[in-house]
């Protein structure tokens, strides 16, 4: 009795490891997504080009101004008066975000000020204006 | 004949065949691995900060240099219309003499944030990394 367990037949009875290891493999890259999800904006801009621009890997916090003055955040189009509550979410969902203006090129500055004024509010001090790099940079 | 051979198949299950669960899991993989780089949006931007935000104009004692933007397009800088690619000089200029002073840029509500960026770059590139906006009329 002693013998037959150690013997190589009884091999596939302990417990194989590899299923195991792709599947927190598949939590980990699971997890992975979940926390670097961009809320996009949901609409195309032109943006502005610049020569210095600095890349903003964690500016989760998109709000796009449309050229007639329409605000967007997380794909869809809001007042700017229902902004600050939007942000607010958001911005308890992820406390350490940037925020990221992606502003049309012929967009009012105005609406950009009070956008940037909403987002202040909130208490995100970090705020950029998004541009397109110029050049092959 | 036809259902022996399937009986014949059936029985020898597991064995012959292609195994198509591993072929299946990297397949999973696959997909989540290029929803993961898709997601990634890189955003490239420009710091500016608002009036009354953590960075105060004038806040290193020196009071900001005034640049106004006007609905039309034009650039004044202390009261006088310049170019866009003159903006730069000016700032270089004014950075050489007192280093620790920052640009407010003052913005009419119909100016286009195009040229705002593009002056918020200029001024970078003149070495002032203190850019302050705010709109007026």
């Amino acid at each position: 009795m002693l013998i037959r367990r150690h013997t190589p037949e009884s091999e596939d009875h302990g417990i194989d490891l590899a299923p195991m290891l792709d599947f927190v493999l598949n939590l980990l890259i699971f997890f992975l997504i979940t926390t670097s999800f961009v809320k996009e904006t949901g609409v195309t801009v032109t943006r502005a080009e610049a020569m210095l621009v600095e890349h903003r890997d964690t500016g989760n916090l998109l709000v796009a101004v449309r050229e007639n003055g329409d605000i967007w955040i997380d794909r869809r189009r809001v007042d700017l008066r229902e902004l600050r509550a939007i942000i607010e979410r958001l911005h308890v969902e992820r406390p350490d975000d940037t925020a990221v203006i992606v502003a049309d090129k012929t967009a009012p500055a105005g609406v950009v000020a009070r956008v940037m004024d909403q987002i202040q509010s909130v208490g995100i001090k970090d705020i950029s204006l998004a541009a397109t790099p110029l050049g092959g940079r | 004949m036809r259902w022996k051979r399937h009986q014949l198949r059936d029985q020898g299950e597991g064995t012959h065949g292609i195994d198509l669960a591993p072929m299946l899991d990297f397949v999973l993989n696959l997909l989540i691995f290029f929803i993961i780089t898709a997601v990634f949006v890189k955003e490239f931007g420009l710091a500016v900060n608002r009036p009354g935000g953590q960075v105060q104009p004038g806040s290193a004692g020196e009071p900001s240099l005034p640049i106004q933007i006007l609905a039309g397009g034009e650039i004044l800088i202390e009261d006088r219309v310049v170019d866009l690619r003159a903006v730069r000089a000016n700032i270089e200029r004014v950075h050489a003499v007192t280093p620790k002073k920052g640009v407010l840029i003052v913005a009419e509500e119909e100016a286009q944030t195009g040229l705002l960026i593009q002056v918020v770059d200029q001024i970078h590139q003149g070495g002032v990394y203190d850019v302050t906006f705010a709109t007026g009329r």
